[in-house]
């Protein structure tokens, strides 16, 4: 299966698997995963060790439970479609924490499977890339001290900051890195000229 | 004794597309009094009949009647996306099968469907695959404002992106729209490799009738050096445009040109088609008359029509050739052949598959496979 390049959504050889009990509805989602050109396969009561490396997962919201998925609840390392009957508050709110990209109301007929298989992808892609987004401003924020101690170690005893920052900025340019890696570089240097230092005056 | 069986027919008689319809409605007849002449299929079709006179809003009711007052199961018709889709849940409701001569824009696979013409793996794909090598990479796509011309374009779009071509312009009009001028300025301004022409009806045929003004002040623009490609153009147009639509491109399973086996028409080989026929015989008429073909076929062997699983390892001999329906989509494999117009007929100029499986999802998409040619043309 390919992901991005062509525009042309090409599904074709991309697995996936169906946890449901045997059901008309598995049938039904089978089938047209098959015209769809997926390879596809139903399971249940548990995901197969397989299913990790599956592209799609439907799973059945009505009777499902945390237990059968390899993976934290709403950790899934691929787009899941849940399939609800029941609209029972409960489950829905099973489900959402599971934290599916797409939904298909049962009995599962010819159509929707296509806009799900299509909506499920792109919000999956779109919530991986906000994660990671927030994963580096996590860090970037996590170092905000760093910069602050680089500043002040440049800027000289932290009278002119601006000067400092100026200067900072410049190393960061020059050795190709973030700010923040910068930063960590400086306040290594300033570390280990104080330990020289101290080694000195000992 | 001859089994009795009730097929529906359902064709807009009037309305935007009585060229498309009547030769569809005229295949799918031709066939039926084929099949009931023939004694060894011991069948009797009664065609019943209904006409939603080309608004949109009667094909539902008009699929409901059929299917409820009368035995048929089976029903051969519509033309346009729009009106498919409007029956589908009728057929859904009563269980029945709609047959679907007309190419269309692929991205659907429904068990009540069985779709007879192409889909954009036996159409657009390959039809690029031969005119990039030869013309160029740059596109002007060209649609009318609806599903035909939008998913036709999305998917140009991509195959012009693919082999590095650019698309110069992408234009729509509104369904019958004849203000053409500003289109074709726009084409003489960009100079395309080719233009890609979805417009459909009076629109394409005005479209194509200010190309050829265009080509006969500028030879830049002549068929030879800027063709126009279409992926759903046939014979049953052709006197609409007249001559204007001569060298241009089309592709599809069929074409009716002299040297082909027209032993269905009751012709020879390039002879005019029967008087009854509405016009010169095209590959609507022949996927129409395929459709009651295959179906009688089914019926014949004692199989029920509406189970995909009645298609598995069979082929069929219709006036599309050998053909077989694939059970998992249930569109039909065929053949592929580009074609140019030339004095009111198309002349095929190559037959670039005998019997292509269908990819309406266009999942088994290749660029490499598609371009191979012109790749080979680039390492060279």
């Amino acid at each position: 299966m390919r992901r991005g390049g062509a525009r042309i959504p090409n599904l074709g050889g991309a697995r996936a698997l169906v946890l449901h009990r045997p059901h008309a509805t598995v049938t039904a989602i089978l089938r047209q995963l098959s015209a769809i050109g997926l390879e596809a396969a139903q399971c249940w009561p548990v995901l197969p060790p397989e299913a990790l490396a599956a592209d799609f997962v439907f799973f059945d919201a009505d009777l499902g439970f945390d237990e059968q998925f390899p993976w934290p609840p709403g950790e899934a390392p691929m787009p899941l479609v849940a399939l609800i009957g029941s609209e029972a508050p409960g489950r829905i709110e099973w489900a959402l924490s599971q934290k599916a990209d797409a939904h298909l109301p049962k009995p599962v007929g010819n159509s929707g499977i296509y806009s799900a298989l299509l909506i499920a992808r792109q919000g999956f892609e779109a919530r991986r890339s906000l994660a990671d987004e927030i994963r580096s401003l996590r860090e970037r924020v996590a170092e905000r001290q760093t910069i602050v101690k680089a500043v002040a170690a440049l800027g000289g005893a932290g009278l002119d900051e601006e000067r400092g920052f100026a200067q900072l900025r410049a190393l960061a340019t020059g050795w190709q890195v973030t700010i923040e890696e910068a930063a960590r570089r400086v306040v290594a240097m300033k570390a280990g000229k104080d330990d020289d230092d101290r080694s000195n005056r000992a | 004794m001859k089994r009795r069986v009730e097929i529906g027919i359902l064709y807009s008689r009037s309305g935007h597309y009585p060229l498309l319809s009547e030769a569809c409605r005229a295949g799918a007849l031709l066939a039926v009094e084929r099949i009931n002449r023939d004694p060894t299929k011991g069948l009797e079709l009664v065609p019943v009949e209904r006409d939603p006179g080309g608004n949109i809003d009667r094909y539902a009711p008009l699929c409901d009647e059929i299917l409820t007052r009368s035995a048929a199961r089976h029903i051969i018709g519509c033309i346009t996306s729009w009106s498919r889709k409007e029956v589908i849940p009728v057929l859904e409701k009563h269980g029945g099968t709609l047959w679907y001569a007309c190419p269309y824009e692929g991205f659907e696979a429904n068990e009540h469907v069985v779709y007879m013409h192409a889909c954009p793996n036996q159409q657009i794909v390959p039809l690029f695959g031969y005119a990039v090598p030869r013309f160029g990479a740059d596109a002007f796509l060209l649609g009318s404002n609806y599903i035909w011309g939008w998913e036709t374009n999305r998917v140009a779009r991509d195959l012009v992106s693919d082999v590095g071509g650019r698309v110069l312009g992408e234009r729509y009009l509104p369904l019958g729209d004849t203000d053409v001028g500003r289109l074709v300025a726009e084409i003489r301004a960009t100079g395309p490799s080719f233009v890609l022409n979805n417009l459909i009806g009076p629109s394409s045929y005005a479209f194509l009738k200010a190309y050829a003004a265009l080509g006969a002040a500028d030879p830049a623009f002549r068929p030879d050096r800027r063709p126009v490609l279409s992926c759903n153009l046939t014979e049953v147009e052709l006197p609409a445009i007249g001559p204007a639509a001569d060298g241009h491109l089309s592709v599809g399973p069929y074409f009716h040109d002299a040297g082909g086996d027209d032993a269905w028409l009751g012709s020879r080989p390039g002879e005019p088609a029967p008087a009854a026929l509405p016009g010169r015989p095209s590959s609507f008429m022949a996927a129409a008359y395929s459709s009651v073909t295959v179906l009688a076929d089914l019926l014949a062997a004692g199989l029920d029509p509406s189970d995909s699983a009645a298609f598995a390892g069979r082929t069929f001999a219709t006036p599309l050739g050998r053909i077989a329906i694939d059970p998992q989509t249930r569109h039909a494999s065929l053949p592929v052949k580009i074609a140019h117009a030339q004095g009111g007929a198309f002349e095929t100029l190559v037959t670039l598959a005998d019997r292509l499986a269908p990819d309406p999802y266009l999942s088994r998409y290749d660029p490499a496979k598609v371009f191979a040619r012109r790749t080979l043309r680039v390492v060279s």
